[in-house]
């Protein structure tokens, strides 16, 4: 995949996700012209990013949801709702194509169908009047360039800023498509061009790529011609009027700066700065802890639009840059340093001549003292991950090197090499295990990862339901391991649904119980110690004790004498058991065949815990705690007596294959020479009370050779496994107090894989 | 006829040149010895024309004499832009 198109599929993801958030506002909140013009924005990028990147199909639906949007700005779709649902549809099926062209580098066939068959179910909801050539007219008087005019503008801009006039008359974007059989009826496109009244820029492209001279057809036109000229609309009309279905003509607003035109605008520039300042206004008053990310977000959306639409675009992006660095270090002080440097930039110069200006100034800012580190460097995950297993290894290799110190310390005792070895190992050590901690920091990502996704969620969920629920979200910066983030995202789809679903009463009931018509899910973040924690909280109906008794008597989920002896909020977490589930009736929001006990594995998979508290009447709030850190331990999967065990990587010195030759018995206790050293062999089954197999002596014995708490030995195994990366999680209930064990953890499988404790093991 | 093989091979577009020269141009330029175009002393190009010296990927010789190509098309030609 080319840098363009990694570019665009990270761009487009960034513009769905944008998208969808303001469709959702717009249908909770009514339509603001401000954010129906911010969708009209990320759709008309979208569509101009996936004309680059050739998804004809893409364009063809962008296009018409942009006229969609049109509509709806002229409040002609009023509420209706199924124009949202559309329009959202479309954000998803334009998301799945994003990702199919991440994979495949291209779109199937079925797209171009799919796409068609989109745009024109966007387009049913139009008013029927609207025919193509009232489009280009109706956008042209939104002052929204179409696509096609904007990509001119800005392809011309160079050869146009010397030739603007100083106060441009109206100026029009033409595009022209001779019919290819014009050249018959007696039309020469030049001319209709020469008669222009004022040409500002002009250029002539094949609408299709041309043939090889030898099939060319010199009588077919293949020719588009795009035109910028000043002068009257009648004017130009007029030079068109025989062939007024082959051209298009938008006016371009005078407030030009829109797509950069007159990049000297002083007015536009004035405005830009007063929406940046007012921003940063807002960063300056000091606010309320858990609202941060809320308010940076804001501010920093509304500052980059602005230098967007000024096309002050590598300041936008600055912007944006700074947006995420303040999230990251919770602190709104690295978006207000960018919003005054930004500032600084706007007021001295105009966009078309700033971009070079600013880049070299933020480039020169990296290496002053005053704006440290502001920039963002954006990493492929793939390379973190590569680093973080580099680090990993350079862990055991420091491990072996602990080894060789010791080894040395004890043949050369009393050398001065040896003082200096031990002290050079130590500052390894300790840089090894600092530079392991630091990339580990990496892969911390606030939890606003995951949330995004859930305001679209409860919105399709309950509205499908007919129930009215506020989805608040509170502790977006949080930060936690980006595996964690991600692996939340499953249990959170679950809980929220079971909430919206199950928990949350219908309109009706929850006045009659005296309730708020509109409920309230939350979902929130915070972190306490090491430990991340995430609560989804509703304020429905509560779980009933009885109904679980009941339940989990009838599923025989625990014995019935053991049932009577919980209390009701122990019973109320038996929903997490295996096999439970509260409602009798698959229903097609949660009951997608699996239930809580999904949410606890998967949980408690990455190392975390779930639990719950219920109130009768009052609602439900799951809890669930997780480490911030994922602790990675390498093992090496091993087989013994037709079990599978763990060994931890680090105790492991090496695997050997010995032929009972080389394997010597010293009174009750077998033995063999490895680097000048006996070292006792102890079968691990024996070690682990398998029943003995009986096993050919002749067959050469499989060893792992290790080394715990200066102990050294062998560990006799019938067949090495995979060596994986897991987290270990401790032994828990019954088996806390079993020794021999480190802990467990889930194989790929699924099934438990007992992790052993060497320490405790060897004899 | 505005379209010539000059004497040096060059083939040379003068006056107006119609549409009809779009064909005969066509068969010029297809033709082995075919040399560069010279536009200099062609006052007009009708779009036909134009178009089969886009898609020959020629870039003509000096400044065209019709002032519309001159100015908006020709710098697009240079070997840079393609044709």
């Amino acid at each position: 995949m080319s840098a363009l198109q990694e570019q665009f599929v990270t761009e487009a993801r960034e513009l769905i996700r944008q998208a969808n958030d303001d469709f959702i506002a717009l249908e909770r909140d009514g339509a603001s012209r401000d954010r129906i013009d911010r969708v009209f924005r990320a759709f008309h990028t979208l569509k101009g990013s996936a004309g680059v990147v050739e998804l004809p199909a893409m364009s063809i639906v962008m296009h018409a949801a942009e006229d969609l949007l049109a509509a709806l700005r002229r409040g002609e779709l009023g509420g209706n709702v199924d124009a949202f649902d559309q329009g959202l549809a479309c954000l998803d099926l334009v998301s799945r194509w994003v990702d199919q062209f991440e994979r495949a580098g291209s779109l199937t066939g079925q797209a171009d169908e799919d796409g068609r068959a989109m745009a024109e179910r966007l387009r049913s909801f139009l008013p029927r009047q609207a025919g193509p050539p009232e489009k280009s007219q109706s956008a042209a008087d939104e002052g929204l360039l179409p696509e096609w005019a904007s990509t001119l503008i800005a392809s011309e801009r160079e050869a146009l800023a010397p030739r603007l006039p100083s106060h441009p008359s109206a100026m029009f974007a033409i595009c022209y498509e001779p019919t290819a059989g014009c050249f018959f009826n007696g039309d020469d496109p030049l001319q209709l061009i020469r008669q222009l009244p004022g040409l500002l820029a002009f250029r002539v492209e094949p609408r299709e790529a041309f043939l090889p001279l030898a099939d060319l057809d010199p009588y077919a036109c293949n020719l588009r011609l795009l035109a910028i000229s000043t002068g009257e609309l009648e004017e130009v009309r007029g030079v068109f009027r025989l062939v007024p279905d082959q051209v298009r003509i938008a006016a371009i607003p005078s407030e030009a700066g829109g797509i950069g035109l007159a990049g000297a605008n002083d007015d536009e520039r004035a405005l830009i700065s007063k929406v940046i300042e007012a921003q940063a206004e807002l960063l300056r008053v000091p606010n309320r802890r858990g609202d941060l990310a809320g308010c940076v977000g804001a501010a920093a959306r509304s500052a980059a639009n602005a230098l967007r639409h000024g096309e002050y675009l590598k300041l936008a992006e600055t912007v944006e840059h700074a947006k995420a660095l303040a999230l990251s270090q919770r602190d709104a002080a690295p978006l207000l340093v960018a919003l005054e440097q930004v500032l600084l930039a706007v007021d001295v110069a105009p966009p078309i001549v700033v971009v070079e200006d600013v880049d070299a100034r933020t480039v020169a800012s990296g290496d002053g003292s005053q704006q440290p580190a502001q920039r963002v460097l954006r990493v492929s995950e793939a390379k973190i991950e590569a680093l973080i297993n580099l680090a990993g290894e350079l862990v055991v290799a420091k491990n072996a090197l602990a080894h060789s110190a010791k080894r040395v310390e004890e043949e050369l005792a009393g050398r001065g090499a040896v003082e200096s070895i031990r002290r050079d190992h130590q500052t390894i050590e300790r840089l090894v295990l600092e530079l392991h901690g630091t990339i580990l920091q990496l892969r911390m990502v606030p939890a606003s990862q995951v949330f995004q996704s859930f305001p679209r969620l409860v919105r399709d969920i309950s509205r499908q339901l007919g129930k009215k629920v506020e989805l608040v979200t509170r502790g977006e910066g949080t930060e936690a391991d980006k595996t964690i983030v991600d692996r939340l995202f499953e249990p959170l789809v679950h809980l929220v649904r079971n909430a919206v679903d199950h928990g949350i009463e219908s309109p009706g009931e929850r006045v009659a119980a005296g309730k708020p018509e509109a409920a309230t899910v939350s979902i929130e973040a915070s972190r306490i110690g090491d430990r991340f924690l995430v609560r989804v909280a509703d304020d429905g109906r509560g779980i009933d004790p009885g109904v679980i008794r009941r339940k989990a008597a009838e599923k025989r989920i625990i014995p019935p004498e053991e049932l009577a002896a919980l209390t009701d909020e122990q019973a109320v977490e038996l929903i997490f058991a295996a096999g439970f589930s509260t409602t009798s009736e698959v229903s097609d929001i949660s009951g997608r065949g699996i239930g809580m006990d999904v949410v606890r594995s998967v949980v408690e998979q990455i190392g975390g815990r779930v639990s719950l508290q219920s109130k009768m009447g009052k609602g439900t709030t799951v809890q669930i705690e997780l480490p911030t850190t994922i602790a990675m331990s390498r093992i090496m999967v091993v087989e013994t007596g037709g079990q599978l065990f763990g060994i931890s990587m680090d105790a492991v010195f090496e695997t050997v294959r010995v032929n009972s030759d080389r394997i010597s018995q010293i009174k009750n206790n077998t033995g063999f020479l490895f680097r000048d050293r006996v070292v006792p062999i102890v079968a691990l089954a024996e070690l682990m009370k398998l029943p003995a197999q009986t096993k050919d002596a002749a067959v050469a014995k499989l060893l792992v050779v290790m080394e715990a708490a200066g102990k050294i030995a062998a560990l006799e195994i019938d067949a090495i496994h995979d060596r994986l990366d897991v987290v270990l999680k401790p032994m828990q209930g019954l088996l806390a107090g079993a020794r021999g064990y480190a802990g467990t953890t889930l194989l790929g499988s699924g099934q438990v894989l007992l992790v052993l404790d060497i320490k405790e093991l060897l004899p | 006829m505005t379209v010539r093989r000059s004497a040096n091979g060059a083939l040379v577009l003068e006056g107006v040149c119609p549409v009809e020269d779009a064909e005969t141009l066509l068969q010029l330029l297809q033709t082995e010895s075919a040399g560069p175009v010279d536009w200099t002393e062609c006052r007009q190009l009708h779009t036909a024309v134009l178009q089969v010296i886009l898609a020959s990927g020629i870039v003509p010789a000096g400044p065209c004499g019709d002032a519309l190509v001159r100015q908006w098309l020709a710098p697009k030609l240079l070997p840079a832009a393609g044709g």
